[in-house]
């Protein structure tokens, strides 16, 4: 890939917990404009690699670069406002407050009152059922409800780079179709996107590119349709 | 019993109860955003009255802009305590309550050497009755009770429609995903711990008059706040607010059948009640 096209990239980073290490030296690249997945099984360190890029997981070494910044000593909140918005494993709302709330909340850094309204309206126009409850408290909304207003609160951000950390997760097969068009749907208008899965055929089809992840290293990358192809794959995330 | 008396008690647990409620809103803002139950809130309080005192009978400043100084006084003392005794220890709940215990006894002691341990008073702003529904009602008290809603309704204010408050209110659920916001973690706890601290000294302000100052008064007012905050619910600004109305009364007509020390045990009755049948609080989550 030519250095300027590319939005993100990671060079050899290490996440530790404790004692344990749970990235084991990562090195991924996301070009502008697309979406990559990583898919792995459950402790992988998927999660993990999300929370290093966010801020959340300081990384003991290796280094982090968006754009021409190099974000891996940042701090989440700084992180954010260079373009990069989070949607956490487990969505993460802030359940007692108004779904208008969460989604005012994604737009804390921002200050354009006008753009903001604008992108409001294009939240709503991703998740028109949202409309109806901007009221109501978001824990008390449905799952699918809430996987929509994570992500509609990370849009409010006006990310450049979206990290998505199973959006299926929960969701009727109708929904996941839903949630993957839309995923689609944000991309297509220049949002980048790393999208973590479990179900690895559904991000595949979606992405661009794919990593696979096995106990904090990557075992295989590559353009997705050819990950979708690859037998390894098929064997252990497909199955069969 | 006469009414004017029923009136009178009532107003006078009344005005009880919104000064506990301030000290108590305080306190539990700054826990709920940081989990920090902070035993040298009462010192706030006490700091409060202090600086009525000097600024009253030394300098004769008028009453309000006394009660705005302080605020600002405590509140910027606030901030620095909590920067450099609260912040190393954010997130860990015991060393941040012997941190605060050591705090409240240091703070006390120097204002001990400094003051003395001699009683003063501070004279009424608001000399003279007022004539209401056929009771008198001492103007003092009225106003106490009056300025105390207007703090209260403000703290409202800001917390449900002000950013700033939106921001409170993640950080008090998810500090990880507020951060994620792009919310400044740091720089809201420390707005948040140093509005927490001038909410007592407010309330130190406020009351000086009708009682009196010395380095103790400190105590009472935190450990009524901690029986508002524990029968409302931990966090709860709502349930502060109606804990220490609930408070006020109970113990301002206890005063009629019981001895004030006898009444002052009331409070320790309702915590009991409310642990058995309601641990969480009128208004706790989970
Ligand atoms: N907060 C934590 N403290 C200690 N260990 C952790 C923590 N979070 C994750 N780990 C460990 O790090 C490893 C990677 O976890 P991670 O959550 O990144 O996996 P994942 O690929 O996202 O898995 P899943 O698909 O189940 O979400 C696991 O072994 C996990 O037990
Ligand atoms: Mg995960």
């Amino acid at each position: 890939m030519e250095e300027n096209k590319i939005l993100l990239k990671t060079k050899d980073i290490r996440v530790r917990y404790n004692k344990v290490e749970a990235i084991k030296g990562v090195s991924l690249e996301v070009a502008k404009g697309s979406i990559v997945t990583l898919i792995g099984s459950n402790g992988a360190g998927k999660s993990t690699v999300l929370k290093a890029l966010s801020g959340l997981n300081p990384i003991v070494s290796g280094e982090i670069w968006f754009l021409n910044h190099r974000i891996d000593s940042l701090l989440p909140q700084d992180i954010v406002k260079l373009g990069i918005s989070h949607v956490p494993e487990g969505k993460r709302l802030f359940s007692r407050m108004t779904v208008l709330e969460n989604l005012k909340m994604g737009a804390y850094i921002r200050k354009d009152k006008e753009e903001l309204k604008k992108d409001m309206d294009e939240v709503f126009h991703y998740f028109p059922k949202l409309k109806a409850r901007i009221n109501q408290a978001a824990g008390t909304l449905s799952g699918g409800e809430q996987q929509m207003v994570a992500i509609g609160r990370a849009l409010m951000a006006e990310p450049k780079l979206l990290l998505l950390d199973e959006p299926s997760l929960g969701l009727s097969p109708l929904l996941v179709l839903e949630v993957a068009k839309i995923i689609r749907e944000i991309n297509k208008k220049g949002v980048s996107i790393i999208l973590v899965e479990q179900n690895a055929k559904m991000a595949l089809q979606l992405a661009h590119f794919g990593y696979v992840l096995e106990t904090g290293k990557v075992a295989l990358d590559g353009i997705a349709d050819s990950l979708l192809n690859n037998t390894h794959v098929r064997d252990a995330y497909l199955g069969g | 019993m006469d009414m004017t008396l029923l009136l009178q008690v009532t107003l006078n647990g009344l005005m009880l109860g919104m000064i506990y409620i301030v000290v108590a809103l305080g306190l539990t803002l700054i826990f709920s955003i940081m989990n920090v139950i902070n035993f040298a809130h009462g010192e706030m309080y006490m700091l409060g009255g202090l600086v009525a005192y000097y600024f009253s009978e030394q300098l004769q400043i008028p009453y309000m802009l006394i009660l705005v100084l302080a605020m600002i006084l405590v509140g910027v003392f606030g901030i620095v305590v909590e920067k450099f005794f609260f912040r190393p220890f954010r997130g860990e709940l015991l060393p941040a309550l012997i941190v605060s215990l050591g705090l409240s006894m240091t703070i006390q002691t120097l204002t001990l050497l400094n003051f003395g341990t001699e009683d003063q008073s501070v004279s009424t702003v608001f000399p003279g009755m007022i004539n209401f529904l056929g009771a008198l009602f001492s103007k003092e008290r009225l106003a106490i009770v009056i300025t105390c809603i207007v703090f209260i309704l403000s703290l409202y204010l800001l917390i449900q429609r002000s950013k700033i408050g939106c921001a409170i209110r993640a950080i008090a659920e998810d500090r990880e995903a507020a951060a994620l916001q792009g919310v400044n973690i740091d720089r809201i706890c420390s707005f948040t711990f140093g509005l927490g601290c001038a909410l007592a000294a407010a309330a130190g302000v406020l009351i000086a008059p009708v009682f009196y100052v010395n380095p103790y008064i400190g105590g009472l007012p935190l450990l009524k706040a901690f029986i508002i905050i524990i029968l409302g619910g931990m966090g709860s600004l709502l349930g502060a607010v109606v804990g220490g109305l609930i408070l006020g009364t109970v113990e301002s007509f206890g005063t009629l059948f019981l001895s004030v020390p006898a009444s002052n045990l009331l409070g320790f009755i309702i915590i009991i009640l409310v642990l058995l049948f309601k641990p969480s609080g009128l208004f706790g989550h989970e």
